[in-house]
């Protein structure tokens, strides 16, 4: 391999990238632009949720207990029904996103200590918010009763303080408050670091569509030369973006960052060769640019999105699935990004991650440089 | 003799999927020499160039180029030869300067001759005033010269020049043939696709190539000479009725449409001029001039191409 060579092709595309508007924005906008819309679009709190309430017991326990759970925010009552058709018509129409129904037996075996009988329904084609109010209801009961055991005890003058026998205390760490963006912005940040692949796999496509390939081929240049040349200033470029990128974030969403920040940008670079790669087999293969375009969306950002486990579990996903993401590069940065930003973890933690991102990378490069020729047609 | 040829192929032949684009190409090209390659379009000029320049794989046959083999060598072989594409290839981004530096740099020209070279292609090539402009922002011709000093940086033996005028202004042409006769003069080989016939005539060979064969290639002189005939050119005021009438009549070979004139190829200039003026007066088609003309490489291609059409 020539350095001479391979510097020509990467001062050429710094040049390109510097100059070119559009790839100039494609390259910096676009990275932190998504950021902020996923950060905010994905982090909206679930709020004032419809549901309706069929009362079938009508007394005062059973008012009060509706008046429980409608008193906050999340939940609003949205009518009092007295038919179950009622309910069906509404939660079709998308009025209601729960409905509490409650049974005639309901204060009886509630203030006999005996249970609590009632039903909710929730609208199965939106779980986000059904889920969230068959949560926020069932919590709301436990407190009820509690509450409404607690008067009984008073009233037999037993002292208060002996009434909470179990102390269950849930603690979550690393991320103590519970709020979403912490634990989804470092996921975030590596996947729109990893953007500037979109760009890589449209250079080639580009040089295709101007001729300029065709010029190139007819040089004594090497494969692997042009191939990772174009691939080094975007490197470059990642590794801009990998600095302003968090340190933004950090400051902007207030996340914390409890690893080495060295180590972090080590990661990153390993990282960006394995997915430029990626991009480069994509250039390899695609004659034009808007084909590269549709093929990237497919292979690089929508996999990014729904497979690399920052939104959904791996855990979670069909056998074949997880096999898929194991080859995808962003799902190794997305545990070195969440380790670094959230846990605070080193190398000896994530060291079979870094070691899988650069096996990816190293046989990216070689599928692309096998498979791209220098011939035309 | 073959193996001092700068180029000589043997039955080359590229197949596409659904068409033979060239067709057992037979051409022994001598160092120093200046051929053209002319033909409509599809004839398969472009295919034989990139074929040339390594770009191409060969479907059979067998190339060699500079003494080496063009299946075998074709690495070693690009940095014998500059090529240059139809379609303009250089970085539109990068300045007339940049561009050259990139193509020292990938044709590994020494470090130390790349300023020299630079500066000797600019004046060359006239881009001096323009070394600091981006390649986008250029005339089509200072382009083509641009794309010229580019292939030129290596000083390469061969030139492989595909269509390098078209498209461009006739000052740019005239220019741009004076630079090329600059190069054969010192003895670059050089090969060039040319739609234009006046291009062609200045080659020390022309090869015309229809549907993927070679099916003449000789001087511009003996191309002509080959041609059936000797030309009369006539300009008639109503050149669609009269060119119904001319072709009846016995003696014209062939005639051929140049906007509202009319080249009639007859058996002999002298011997049908009168009997045409006759006919033409009798039918009261008028005409501002009829003579004899000597025949052109247009009239010869344009000739040669309908032969092999019938």
């Amino acid at each position: 391999m020539s350095l001479r060579h391979l510097w020509a092709v990467t001062r050429k595309e710094i040049q390109h990238i510097i100059r070119d508007r559009s790839t100039l924005v494609i390259v910096f906008l676009t990275p932190f632009l998504l950021l902020f819309v996923f950060a905010y679009s994905l982090t909206v709190e679930i709020k004032h949720v419809p549901i309706a309430v069929l009362d079938f017991d009508r007394s005062e326990t059973s008012r009060q207990f509706v008046q429980r759970i409608t008193a906050g925010d999340d939940l609003e009552l949205y009518a009092q029904v007295a038919a179950l058709e009622e309910i069906e018509d509404l939660l079709l129409r998308g009025k209601i996103k729960a409905a509490l129904i409650i049974h005639p037996d309901f204060s009886r075996q509630v203030l006999s200590g005996s249970g609590m009988p009632m039903q909710i329904i929730i609208d199965g084609t939106e779980p986000e918010s059904g889920a969230f109010a068959l949560d926020n209801m069932a919590s709301r009961a436990e407190e009820f009763i509690e509450n409404i055991f607690a008067d009984q005890l008073v009233a037999l003058s037993v002292p208060a303080e002996a009434l909470k026998p179990i102390d269950l205390r849930i603690s979550t760490w690393y991320n103590p408050s519970l709020k979403p963006r912490v634990d989804l912005i470092p996921g975030l940040i590596s996947m729109v670091l990893g953007l500037p692949a979109l760009s890589v796999a449209l250079t080639l496509a580009h040089e295709r569509e101007h001729g300029t390939l065709e010029q190139l081929m007819a040089t004594p240049i090497g494969r692997t030369e042009l191939l990772v040349g174009k691939m080094l200033p975007y490197i470059f470029v990642g590794m801009i973006n990998a600095i302003i990128i968090p340190t933004f974030a950090i400051v902007w969403f207030r996340i914390p960052f409890n690893g080495n920040f060295f180590l972090f940008l080590g990661l990153t670079a390993i990282f960006l060769f394995a997915i430029l790669a990626m991009g480069i087999i994509i250039g390899v293969f695609m004659r034009t640019q808007a084909a590269a375009l549709a093929v990237s969306f497919l292979l690089i950002f929508f996999p990014g999105f729904f497979l690399t486990g920052i939104f959904f579990p791996i855990a979670a996903m069909p056998e074949i699935m997880r096999l898929e993401s194991l080859g995808l590069p962003g799902t190794h940065y997305a545990i070195i990004t969440r380790g670094l930003f959230l846990t605070g973890v080193g190398l000896d933690v994530l060291w079979p991650y870094s070691v899988m991102l650069f096996g990816l990378g190293l046989a990216f490069v070689g599928v692309a440089a096998l498979f791209f020729k220098k011939k035309l047609g | 003799m073959t193996s001092q040829a700068a180029i000589a192929l043997s039955s080359l032949t590229k197949e596409f999927k659904d068409n033979r684009a060239v067709d057992s190409l037979d051409i022994s090209i001598q160092p120093g020499e200046l051929f053209g390659l002319v033909g409509p379009d599809g004839a398969g000029k472009t295919t034989t160039l990139r074929l040339l320049a390594g770009l191409l794989d060969i479907t059979e046959g067998e190339a060699t180029i500079a003494g080496l083999d063009l299946a075998a060598e074709t690495e070693k072989i690009k940095s014998h030869i500059g090529y240059m594409a139809q379609e303009f290839s250089m970085y539109a981004e990068l300045s007339v300067e940049e561009n050259l530096l990139f193509f020292a740099e990938l044709y590994d020209v020494p470090v130390e001759h790349i300023q020299a070279r630079k500066e000797r292609l600019l004046e060359f090539a006239g881009l001096t005033e323009f070394k600091e402009r981006r390649a986008a922002h250029l005339s089509g011709g200072m382009q083509k010269k641009l794309a010229l000093a580019c292939t030129l940086i290596h000083e390469p033996q061969i030139l492989l020049l595909d269509e390098p005028t078209t498209g461009v202004d006739p000052v740019s042409r005239r220019e741009f043939w004076n630079i090329l006769t600059e190069l054969h003069i010192n003895g670059t080989t050089i090969i060039v696709s040319t739609p234009y016939m006046d291009e062609a005539d200045r080659c020390s060979r022309v090869g015309l190539m229809y549907a993927g064969r070679l099916i003449v290639c000789a001087s511009p002189q003996e191309i002509r000479q080959r041609v059936e005939g000797e030309m009369i050119e006539l300009r008639p005021e109503d050149w669609q009725s009269a060119r119904v009438l001319v072709a009846e009549l016995p003696g014209v070979l062939e005639v051929q449409n140049y906007g509202e004139r009319l080249h009639l190829l007859v058996d002999s200039a002298e011997k049908r001029l009168p009997e045409i003026e006759t006919v033409l007066r009798s039918k009261k088609a008028s005409y501002r001039s009829i003579r004899p003309a000597p025949t052109g490489m247009e009239e010869a291609f344009i000739s040669l191409i309908k032969r092999m059409e019938d």
